[in-house]
């Protein structure tokens, strides 16, 4: 499914966190470049860096060093409120708790991100309409997310990351609180969403059976990259 | 930008509506009763202050006071001046005074106070003492030998200063020791109660029996003017300067000095109060929205993460503490012009200078809700800038 665009191009990405004197090399000069189209899964053991990894490439933290190149744009240069903009506009998010607004409801939580790019009140409640649907949960639209389980509030996090078609969904860890029927669901509906949207997947998990659905794995040791590993995808 | 401040209403109406409703009332309430006390203490400080006003016009110097220059006794000449007056459009109203000391003695009890002398004809169309005759009747302009007297003078009709009164009725005679030295005796004809304490230790006697004592005619001590309008006192002074009227001519103003002083003493205290009001909307404010932002510190962080602006996430925020205080407002207004007025109407405040009731002034509702609003623009800013200045790391995944 990968194509040989480079999407983003990571050089030399070192993520360092001060504990009072005590410094923490959380990533540690990391080079790697994600393809348009590719489903990766970030592993490595608990502390190795791969949802640091995954908060960089998403803009959620700032690196110490190195750069991000997106489409051949140095994305770390830009201000804070561009930053957002880009997130908006370009990246999708899944997270491991779902990370949901209670006091919306599915439908709501959906289109808030498109609702925020300024499109029209038709066009965000269709298409967020739409993408519930495609995450099958048309029935669900009005229910706030303490009224669905976990699953299906994931599946909401899913649509809420693609109402406004991203360039890349990041998603950390998004089966960890998940029963292994709910896991599977969400595993191949990001299979699906690659394979029929060509959309490009960077997930972090530490499950090993994920290897299987992916396309590639990234492997992290101690904040630095161990073994690039490409594999065929297995349906 | 038009597209930010709808993302931002959107927030807060969906924090609103899913928040504790019954805590949302409570902080409404509050900021209602907070606005109730700022508008309630100037208002009543006004309505103070517009009383005293009021009875300083009404009961003792009317509009405009002429009196006698510099260096004379008394104004010379009255009757054609009184005649230059009233030819002046807006004039409504001339009362010429004498105006002395004496000494008010019944039985064993006196005291000394201002008699004034007046044309009663005239006197009613400048001031409104004969309107609040407590007993008896007012004076008729060929009355001798009687006297009116406030009430704080005759005692027994619940005055401030009843240990001073000489405890008469209408009908005793009392005995009148000029200043000049002479004495007579007078019927007490009525007593009058002007609800103003300057003006019940005033006795009045007509004009013909004052110039028999002090033998005098076509002169006064003052010449009160009433005009038709309040407020415009300089415009009149002007024109009859113009007249070529050479005696002292003056506001009511000059004469309303313990007005000022309390007006600026109320003024005062009105400021503090406020400034504690507003501190105390402010703080409550802050509390709520900060409180707010801390339980929802992962939520702001989602929706830093999403994409949403910061200045979105607080403006969202400053639109709460503003849906709070406008709704404050409006409960405000309601239990102002529908329960405080109507009851200060019903039952002013009885003080020595007048009764008062409460003076809203729009502007000054207007000021104050203003300010409250502009407390509310801060109170609800800081603490969700705070909030925001956190890493969308810290927001979702910290301590």
């Amino acid at each position: 499914m990968t194509g040989d665009e480079k999407l983003i191009e990571i050089k030399n990405l070192s993520r360092i966190y001060s504990m009072g004197e005590v410094k923490v090399k959380a990533l540690n000069n990391v080079t790697l470049d994600i393809k348009r189209g590719e489903f990766a899964a970030i592993m490595g053991m608990s502390g190795s860096g791969k949802s640091t990894l995954l908060h960089q490439l998403g803009l959620l933290d700032t690196p110490t060093s190195g750069e991000i190149i997106f489409r051949g744009k140095n994305i770390l240069g830009l201000s804070e409120s561009r930053k957002a903009r880009f997130r908006l506009e370009k990246f999708g998010y899944v997270f491991q708790e779902y990370a949901l607004l209670p006091e919306l409801t599915a439908l709501e939580n959906v289109y808030l991100p498109a609702m925020a790019l300024g499109r029209k009140k038709e066009d965000y409640i269709k298409a967020g309409t739409q993408v519930l649907e495609q995450v099958g949960l048309g029935t669900r639209l009005y229910h706030r997310p303490r009224e669905m389980s976990g699953g299906e509030q994931q599946r909401v996090a899913i649509a809420r990351a693609l109402i406004n078609k991203p360039d890349i969904l990041f998603a950390d860890e998004p089966t960890a609180n998940l029963d292994s029927s709910s896991s599977k669901q969400i595993i191949g509906l990001f299979q699906k969403l690659n394979k029929e949207m060509q959309l490009t997947i960077q997930m972090v998990t530490h499950e090993p059976d994920d290897m299987k659905y992916v396309s590639r794995v990234v492997w992290l040791n101690d904040g630095e990259l161990s073994i690039e590993k490409y594999e065929k995808l297995i349906i | 930008m038009f597209n930010n401040v709808k993302l931002s209403l959107f927030l807060a109406s969906r924090s609103m509506m899913k928040g504790n409703k019954s805590t949302q009332l409570l902080i409404i309430i509050i900021m209602s009763l907070i606005f109730v006390n700022l508008v309630f203490i100037g208002s009543i400080f006004l309505g103070v202050t517009e009383a005293t006003n009021n009875q300083v016009i009404n009961s003792l110097y009317s509009n405009v006071v002429i009196e006698p220059k510099t260096d004379e006794k008394y104004i010379n000449d009255v009757y054609s001046l009184e005649q230059k007056i009233k030819g002046v459009p807006g004039v409504v109203g001339i009362s010429s005074q004498y105006v002395t000391g004496a000494t008010l003695s019944y039985k064993d009890k006196h005291g000394t106070w201002t008699v004034r002398s007046i044309n009663p004809d005239n006197e009613m169309k400048v001031t409104t003492n004969y309107k609040y005759l407590i007993a008896g009747k007012y004076l008729s302009r060929l009355d001798e030998n009687e006297i009116l007297l406030g009430k704080e003078i005759a005692g027994g009709y619940g005055g401030d200063i009843e240990y001073n009164s000489l405890g008469v009725k209408v009908g005793d005679n009392i005995d009148v020791l000029f200043n000049n030295g002479i004495k007579k005796s007078y019927r007490v004809k009525g007593i009058f109660d002007a609800n103003f304490i300057q003006t019940n230790t005033m006795a009045y006697i007509s004009q013909k029996e004052m110039e028999s004592v002090v033998g005098l005619e076509n002169k006064a001590s003052q010449i009160l003017i009433k005009t038709r309008d309040n407020g415009n006192e300089d415009r009149y002074i002007k024109q009859f300067l113009e007249m070529g009227i050479k005696e002292e001519i003056k506001p009511w103003t000059v004469y309303a000095g313990m007005v000022k002083n309390i007006t600026n003493s109320f003024n005062m205290i009105s400021i503090m109060i406020s400034a504690i009001g507003l501190f105390v909307a402010v703080i409550t404010i802050f509390i709520i929205v900060y409180t707010s932002t801390v339980s929802k510190r992962r939520q702001i962080g989602i929706l830093r993460a999403v994409g949403i602006e910061e200045s979105i996430i607080i403006q969202s925020y400053i639109f709460q503490a503003i849906f709070i205080v406008i709704s404050g407002i409006l409960i405000g207004l309601i239990i102002i012009f529908f329960a405080l007025k109507p009851w200060f109407i019903e039952h002013p405040l009885k003080f020595p200078i007048g009764l008062a009731s409460l003076m809203i002034l729009p502007e000054r509702v207007s000021m104050n809700a203003i300010s409250l609003i502009i407390a509310a623009l801060a109170a609800g800013f800081i603490p969700s800038w705070l909030a925001v200045r956190k890493t969308i790391i810290d927001a979702i995944w910290g301590e």
